[in-house]
């Protein structure tokens, strides 16, 4: 496995907010984790992120104890995040948002590449490389959210709600895209409200609900949960 | 309504006297607009670095320049050690103020004591040399000084805007936890930071040993024009301190020339109350 969480327990101040919690992600992966808000989703994503200290728990990437590893060494390892909501830096340009993307040295080498891929993935970006971040629509912003992503030349991309606040019709293209970052080789952690849809692209999926997973299976069989049902998808 | 040559001369030396309010917000606007640390010690650093500079020029007759190569890497030191201060005891903005004005009073009482209370003055040759142009005089020194400023400005804007360290201490301010994320260690890019501000003031201090009279209370002088200087040339934005540092001494000049001198504080804050109410996003 490229990332094993064993019985994570993150928290807050004294309240923990996530419990007991292990999920795995392969290679080439994409594995969702959906549940209602409040559940404690963008807490486990951050702390796989390296942004939050696991209380107790097991956390691996690619065999190595990410617990002691400091922040600023997260992406170092290959881990990148397209937080909720984008978190760009709204002052900088849409390039120099992307360049933070590659600021560690290896990423850094393959800066002119990995432009031109970004550019490639999402042409509108390209145009408005000397525009503000924090001008652009939300569609837009989601982009350059994802390429700083790719710029770090990830081996898992960690998706926070990446669908949250986007008009429905971009938000095919945002799973569209989801995709393609794994059919380019890099594993997916997908956190999402968009249940059936955080469902369908998945390998696999598990389900968080008031900080623990609760069930986890493939998309067919958790499709075919009551629970899931009745809770998620309104049928 | 004075004559036209006066008016000039006015403008001359109060651009050139802006030179180095700019000089002296460089450094402050960088802590307070990339580090959300306010450093009242600034000045008494500065102040430190000019008698410094004033004991090794009388004493050892070492030439200012000399000096600066010594006092301006060690102010660094100081500001990096310093920096280690705010970081140890999670400094934030308010805090920073309170206790850098503690440490400006410390160092002011320090520098009482070995150097007293008597005013001091740097002789030297160059001090009152200036250049004929037309009608008008420029002194030298000061021209200097506003040639060095406009240099250092030039050359830490285009560092933060160009270099991938610069990009990742704008980043850092606006979302620390994002920069990390990709990899910044902003710990260690401020103390950076803090250190180049410092050495800002070694520089500034270097001039002022030159140009000014020096006594432990100068250290407050220049503390309003400055933090007017600080807010209307954008924190953070090096070039922006030295610009409106400039337009701040040449308003003043003025100001002092057309009306009467006791009008010069008036004008810099009158300008800080116009920017901001024109542009309170400005902070």
């Amino acid at each position: 496995m490229l990332l094993e969480a064993r019985n994570l327990h993150i928290g807050y101040g004294d309240a923990p907010a996530v419990w007991d919690v292990s999920l795995d992600v392969g290679v080439g992966e994409i594995v969702s984790v959906i549940g209602p808000n409040g559940a404690g989703k963008t807490t486990l994503i951050n702390a796989i992120a390296g942004l939050l200290r696991c209380r107790q728990g097991d956390l691996r990437f690619d065999g190595r104890d990410m617990t002691r590893v400091k922040a600023h060494d997260y992406c170092g390892h290959g881990i990148a995040l397209v937080p909720e909501g984008r978190r760009l830096f709204t002052k900088m340009s849409v390039e120099e948002n992307l360049e933070l993307g590659c600021y560690l040295a290896a990423a850094r080498a393959a800066r002119a590449q990995s432009l031109a891929r970004v550019y490639d993935l999402f042409p509108i970006l390209g145009q408005k490389r000397r525009q503000l971040a924090g001008e652009l629509s939300g569609g837009q912003q989601q982009m350059v959210a994802i390429g700083r992503a790719l710029m770090a030349r990830p081996r898992i991309v960690l998706f926070d709600e990446p669908s949250l606040g986007l008009a429905p019709s971009i938000v095919d293209d945002m799973f569209d895209i989801i995709a393609r970052v794994r059919d380019e080789g890099a594993a997916v952690l997908l956190v999402e409200q968009n249940v059936l849809k955080a469902i369908e692209i998945a390998d696999r999926a598990y389900v968080l609900e008031q900080g623990r997973i609760v069930t986890c299976g493939l998309p067919a069989d958790l499709l075919q949960q009551p629970h899931i049902r009745e809770a998620y998808l309104g049928v | 309504m004075p004559s036209a040559t006066l008016l000039g001369q006015a403008l001359i030396s109060g651009v050139l006297a802006g030179g180095m309010y700019g000089l002296l917000a460089m450094g402050l606007s960088l802590s307070w607009g990339l580090l959300r640390l306010v450093n009242l010690s600034h000045f008494a650093l500065a102040f430190l670095a000019a008698y410094i500079v004033y004991e090794l020029g009388t004493t050892w007759h070492v030439a200012p320049w000399w000096s600066a190569a010594l006092v301006v890497p060690a102010m660094f030191g100081i500001g990096a050690a310093q920096h280690w201060l705010f970081d140890r005891f999670r400094v934030n903005e308010l805090a920073s103020l309170l206790i850098t004005f503690s440490v400006a009073v410390i160092l002011e009482a320090g520098i009482q004591l070995y150097w007293t209370a008597d005013f001091r003055r740097y002789e030297t040759d160059y001090a009152t040399l200036s250049i004929k142009a037309g009608p008008f005089f420029i002194p030298v020194l000061e021209l200097a000084l506003c040639l060095v400023a406009g240099v250092l400005a030039w050359g830490t804007w285009l560092w933060l805007r160009k270099t991938f360290v610069g990009k990742a201490l704008r980043a850092s301010v606006e979302d620390a936890d994002i920069a990390a994320a990709y990899g910044v260690n902003h710990k260690q890019l401020a103390y950076l930071l803090s250190g180049i501000g410092a050495a800002y003031a070694g520089i500034a201090g270097t001039f002022i040993a030159l140009i000014a009279t020096l006594a432990p209370a100068e250290i407050w002088t220049w503390l309003g024009v400055v933090f007017a200087v600080v807010i209307i040339g954008r924190l953070g934005n090096p070039l922006g301190a030295l610009l409106a540092g400039m337009a701040i001494g040449a308003a003043q000049s003025l100001a002092m020339a057309v009306f009467s001198p006791a009008w010069a504080p008036v004008v810099s804050f009158s300008m800080l109350i116009i920017v901001l109410l024109w542009d309170p996003e400005w902070l």
